[in-house]
């Protein structure tokens, strides 16, 4: 966007980037310098002989994954249906998801504690992934409608014709195409589950079945005062999702600017 | 959010003409043409209407009682829960936070994604090594890296370190522990966190603006300064105001950074957000109708915030086109 002709101008555009990100880096160095300060790397020796550190990964997992798949299914469906089919006042149900959007979790606190106590899903998955499932549809039916509504109806037509009913438009027109958007969705959910801390905190209560965002905590227990443990356990809860992002790096950025781009 | 959201508000007609013109205007012939599709919306609507709306209307009605959260007959009190949230001093600082902490956020964050879009979108090397390490803080949990701020902002950490070793010694201060300085620790936080997100957004909508006429305003000799202030700036304001309502939706929810890292809403309440509140009063603090009362207002608030930013962007929108 910004032109520069000559050597020094494109040398200081250089300099100006580099200065500006080292903010960015250096709660990172901070971490990692940190975790390997006085016992150096036995902080992580200690960290992973903690019994049940690997079980923090594997239920954020199970949380993670259920909530995509809820989201994926339903979101898909309801797209479909808001774009291709046809319903009466779909725009006043459409209004009544996208208000969704703007509620914060705290506000479900007291009721869902009450429900869930009352159903007996209090300290379950269910109690974390049905939330944050019904918190994320809305966002990810805004997207996928707006994406389905770019198909072109003749396609669904044409398959009509051939005798096709919606359910066969579904399967073989609409999952392949949408596949774009589904990256993009998985990736949104993914980040939006994986990272949550509020659920977790207030609905699992035994450690078994506890998610890595409440890993420091388990850890400031654990450790006492041993800030370098703590750190430890964060270079370690940090690294799968570091290695993520970069191994699915563009999916990750267009999956946070498919709001933007039509 | 707002842009698509707004889209939407547009397509529906678009497409009914098109879709009149393909299936030749009929009334009758559309119909048929049409499946039923309120099967189809029916989990969603279940799952998310069905659940959130169940909690909201419970939470108004729990915002009545005068309730522990686990006594069998809870006492009712009326609008009483409601009086007492507008003579509440920290309720009334909880709000002033959240107006600070969107303001400030919004404005650095959209000058910080600008000019980081900006300047990747200038040729420059390793481009995308800065990309990453801008967008790596976005898919990092707060909670995790809450005790690496805590670390940071301490009194013996990192960052008075870096000001003693610049020559600024003399503003080194227990930024996390006292109460002049733990909300902008919470604000920097949270632009640390979320500059990605401002970036990746503009950085994907300067990619639409038509190349041709930024060539053209150049050759009609306009300056970096000018290109960025008529034509970038005015193309990407459809992303700006999605990011007014993005940062205002999350102003509101802010809770894990000022949980988490000014120890549990800061000193004296300085860093109280109306969720770190909510939490405070609902769960150690067992006065769940109370919270209540505060989630309603507090829904209230995010439901009209977006529908004002909504609505202003889309004016603006109207009168430059």
């Amino acid at each position: 966007m910004f032109e520069v002709r000559t050597r020094w101008g494109k040398v200081l555009l250089q300099v100006v980037v580099t200065l500006l990100v080292i903010p960015y880096l250096f709660p990172l160095v901070v971490m990692v310098q940190g975790s390997l300060a006085g016992e150096g790397w036995g902080n992580y020796v200690a960290v992973f002989n903690v019994p049940g550190f690997g079980q923090f990964f594997l239920n954020s997992a199970i949380i993670a994954i259920g909530v995509i798949v809820i989201v994926y299914v339903v979101a898909m469906l309801a797209s479909f249906g808001f774009a291709k089919l046809n319903i009466r006042s779909r725009e006043v149900y459409f209004w009544m998801l996208l208000a969704c959007l703007t509620l914060p979790e705290v506000v479900l606190l007291a009721p869902l504690f009450a429900t869930d106590t009352s159903l007996g899903l209090y300290d379950t998955y269910w109690a974390v992934i049905l939330p944050l499932a019904a918190l994320q549809v809305p966002f990810a039916v805004l997207l996928t409608r707006n994406f389905i509504e770019g198909i072109p109806n003749e396609l669904f037509e044409a398959a009509r014709v051939d005798g096709a009913n919606s359910v066969r438009g579904f399967w073989y027109l609409v999952i392949p195409l949408t596949r774009p958007i589904a990256a993009a969705i998985v990736i949104f959910t993914l980040i939006g589950a994986w990272n949550d801390y509020l659920m977790p905190l207030v609905f699992l209560q035994q450690q078994s079945l506890q998610t890595i965002t409440l890993i420091p905590q388990f850890f400031i227990g654990q450790f006492a005062d041993d800030q370098t443990k703590v750190l430890a356990s964060a270079v370690l809860t940090a690294i799968p999702e570091v290695v993520a992002y970069l191994l699915l790096q563009r999916l990750f950025e267009r999956g946070l600017s498919a709001g933007a781009i039509k | 959010m707002a842009i698509t959201g707004a889209s939407t508000g547009v397509t529906p007609d678009r497409t009914r003409a098109l879709r009149s013109t393909a299936s030749g205007g009929g009334k009758k012939r559309r119909r048929l043409s049409q499946p039923p599709g309120l099967p189809w919306i029916l989990p969603a609507l279940i799952l998310s209407v069905g659940l959130l709306y169940y909690c909201i209307g419970y939470t108004g009605v729990i915002s009545t009682w005068n309730w522990d959260g686990v006594s069998p007959n809870p006492q009712s009190v009326g609008l009483n829960n409601y009086i007492q949230v507008f003579q509440d001093p920290v309720f009334w600082d909880a709000i002033e936070h959240t107006v600070i902490f969107f303001v400030v956020t919004f404005v650095i964050q959209t000058f910080l994604g600008l000019l980081f879009a900006t300047l990747l979108h200038s040729k420059i090397r390793l481009a995308v090594v800065y990309k990453v390490i801008i967008f790596v803080p976005v898919v990092l949990a707060p909670a995790i890296m809450a005790p690496v701020f805590r670390q940071l902002f301490a009194p013996d950490g990192q960052f008075n370190w870096v000001l003693a070793h610049v020559g600024l010694g003399f503003l080194q201060q227990p930024w996390i522990g006292q109460t002049s300085t733990s909300l902008a620790v919470v604000m920097s936080i949270t632009i640390w966190e979320f500059t990605g997100v401002t970036f990746i957004l503009y950085f994907a909508a300067m990619g639409q603006i038509d190349q041709s006429v930024l060539e053209a305003a150049r050759i009609d000799g306009a300056s970096n300064w000018r290109t960025l202030t008529s034509i970038i700036w005015p193309g990407v304001r459809g992303t700006t105001v999605a990011l007014g309502v993005l940062s205002a939706i999350g102003a509101l929810k802010t809770f894990d950074v000022p949980w988490l890292v000014t120890s549990q809403g800061g000193p004296v309440y300085s860093t109280e957000f109306l969720g770190t509140y909510i939490y405070r009063i609902t769960i150690p603090l067992d006065r769940v109708g109370y919270g209540a009362a505060i989630s309603i207002i507090l829904l209230v608030v995010a439901v009209i915030m977006a529908i004002i930013i909504q609505r202003r962007g889309r004016e603006r929108e109207g009168s430059v086109d």
